[in-house]
């Protein structure tokens, strides 16, 4: 209750945009709606097509939330494009002027968001690889970091070694290795440890190259930042806990460790960001990312106009992700 | 004392690493110009190339109204690491290739300086008439490029092939036959704009890798993270030359694609000289000369 009357405004203005957006939403033409506007001419290529061997009509329908867009083009010796932009009942032509713009707008969206397509691609990739990424850096990150503070000297060195490795050579050329040398000198295929039926196998394993190789590099940089956090904690903290008779794992592991989560919140959140961007070279792996995405477009159709939404989509991430690190970073506050 | 050795002889090593790459001299540009055509006589030329058609040697070419960005010299777009169309030699800074060799004859021919600019490929296009005069980058006309810049002669004719590794028992008889099959190709070429189509029109399903460099393509082949390779026939009439772990399956031959050298849409004075330059090369057999030496028997 006490949360409701917090967030009154906020809560009220989010419901009326939900039901806004559904009855909008419900209103929208439907694909078959939309194709029966097509000029006579091309809704005879599309009844051929059904019986040829090599089709000709791509029919490219995508439905975003409250409008949908409908581009329908042939290839060869004929070639007609027609496109359509679907809101409130009503299907507008987009072949020009400002329906144009909107309908490539639409179609751009559709695109770097990765609707219609598997999980790896668009922002669904991006946002993905970097929750993933963050998540087992931090945890790669925790024992290293342990493992650099500890007294045992091996211990202490390797973990040197590795944040001196992965932080001293380029993200890219580590990606090339984990997806390209790696498995070339080993003999064997990223996509064979998916089973041979799955057709995306081949997505999913560079994916899984991915994330080894951008986990293994935030790690080198997740365990600095938690080891400035640790060693931030005063010292008259351990004093109190070995004066208490506690061990080196309880003083770290009650003590030190739940104090250190706050203060490094906000490097982890900058580590967060920079990734975000980093995932972009995934495109080096044929993976396509919302920068990949936008690029392409801007090349195949030379529209400058790809970036806009593409920056917006990039801005309402990190708005989101920035808002859920200040919520965690007020939580742990409590220790102070 | 120890601290102080060190830290002079990490300077040291520095300066060493700095100043050894200056020594290595690129080797000459233009690996197959062999032909009297292509000797560097013409280099030498004087400004105002447009009305000096006599002064060079071996350029006797009217310019015409010609604009280029700069006086004298032809400033060259290429995606440098399509080989064999344009490589970089050993020494990592000199291009190599077919399309290095055409261009550099067309140059000579023109009483032009050649100057090779590499570019990616997403966007070579754009930089035309902005960053260099032409774009000679394997490029295939097709008339949607045709809207938007001119295009030379074709200089080669080239197929859509199938790579498949050697060892692969497939069968390819047409492009339909890849069906179910996941393919490698590159970025934004024909081979793309080709296989996109079959693939959205829904004549076949088949999953796409699109990569920014052909050469990654053919690592995956070999890795085995693609079942096939779909590329020009004479890049892979390259790899098959220099590699024994492909093989070409397929080869379009009914649709054949050519490559021209691509220019800004307003620059017709340069059109006509450049068809003027290839024909010449054409009869004087240079043309046919440098295909036999970048794709040698493969590309009978």
């Amino acid at each position: 209750m006490k949360f409701l009357k917090k967030y009154k405004k906020p809560i009220i203005v989010i419901a009326i945009i939900v039901v806004v957006v559904i009855v909008l939403g419900a209103l929208k033409p439907t694909e078959q709606e939309m194709l029966s506007c097509a000029s006579p001419e091309m809704q005879k290529m599309i009844r051929e097509d059904a019986t040829r061997t090599r089709k000709r009509v791509t029919v490219t329908y995508e439905s975003l939330i409250v409008v949908n867009y409908l581009s329908l083009s042939t290839s060869g010796a004929q070639e007609i494009s027609e496109h359509y932009v679907g809101f409130v009942r009503n299907v507008y032509p987009a072949d020009e002027g400002p329906m144009k713009v909107v309908g490539q707008m639409v179609n751009y969206t559709y695109r770097m968001l990765g609707c219609g397509e598997n999980l790896m691609h668009g922002a669904k990739l991006t946002i993905l690889l970097t929750t993933l990424t963050v998540i087992f850096g931090l945890l790669l990150g925790t024992v290293l970091a342990l493992g650099k503070i500890s007294k045992n000297k091996i211990l202490s060195g390797i973990s040197s070694g590795y944040i001196f490795f992965f932080r001293g050579t380029p993200l890219l050329i580590q990606l090339f290795v984990v997806y390209f040398t790696v498995p070339g000198i080993f003999g064997f295929a990223w996509r064979d440890i998916f089973p041979a039926s799955d057709a995306e196998a081949v997505y999913k394993g560079a994916f899984t190259a991915a994330l080894i190789a951008f986990a293994l590099n935030s790690g080198a940089y997740c365990a600095e930042i938690v080891r400035s956090a640790i060693q931030s904690i005063d010292k008259g903290q351990y004093e109190a806990a070995k004066a208490l008779g506690m061990t080196y794992g309880q003083t770290m592991g009650l003590i030190i460790v739940p104090q250190s989560i706050r203060r490094m919140i906000p490097n982890v959140s900058n580590e967060f960001i920079m990734i975000l961007k980093d995932a972009s070279l995934v495109f080096a792996i044929s993976l396509m990312d919302i920068t990949t995405i936008s690029k392409n477009i801007m090349t195949s159709e030379g529209s400058y106009l790809v970036f806009i939404p593409a920056l917006v989509i990039y801005l309402v991430i990190t708005a989101f992700f920035g808002f859920i690190f200040n919520k965690i970073e007020k939580r742990f506050s409590v220790y102070e | 004392m120890k601290k102080k050795v060190m830290a002079i002889l990490c300077a040291a090593g520095m300066l060493v690493s700095m100043t050894a790459c200056g020594a290595a001299k690129p080797a000459d540009a233009s690996g197959a110009a062999t032909d009297a055509a292509a000797t560097d006589a013409a280099v030498a030329t004087d400004t105002s190339a447009a009305t000096d058609t006599a002064d060079a040697a071996g350029a006797t070419i009217d310019l015409g109204d010609a604009k280029f960005l700069t006086e004298g010299v032809l400033n060259v777009g290429a995606e440098v690491g399509y080989p064999p169309f344009e490589d970089f030699a050993e020494d990592g800074t000199t291009p190599i290739g077919y399309d290095i060799d055409i261009i550099t004859a067309v140059a000579d021919k023109l009483g032009l300086d050649v100057n090779i600019i590499n570019t990616a490929w997403d966007g070579i296009f754009a930089g035309i008439g902005v960053n260099y005069d032409v774009a000679c980058s394997a490029v295939t006309i097709t008339p949607e490029r045709k809207e938007t810049m001119l295009f030379s002669d074709p200089y080669i004719n080239n197929y859509q092939a199938v790579v498949l590794p050697a060892d692969s028992d497939q069968k390819i008889e047409s492009f339909n036959d890849l069906d179910g099959m996941t393919i490698a190709l590159q970025k934004e070429t024909t081979s793309d704009i080709l296989m996109s189509d079959y693939k959205s029109t829904g004549t076949i399903d088949i999953q796409i890798v699109a990569n920014e460099k052909i050469t990654s393509c053919f690592t995956q082949l070999e890795n085995g993270e693609v079942d096939a390779v779909v590329v020009d026939s004479t890049v892979a009439d390259g790899f098959i030359n220099s590699s024994d772990a492909f093989k070409i399956a397929y080869e379009d031959q009914a649709e054949a694609e050519q490559f021209g050298i691509a220019m800004a849409k307003d620059n017709t004075g340069l059109q006509t000289a450049i068809n003027q330059a290839l024909k010449e090369l054409e009869s004087e057999g240079y043309i046919q000369e440098c295909y036999d030496y970048w794709f040698g028997s493969a590309a009978e």
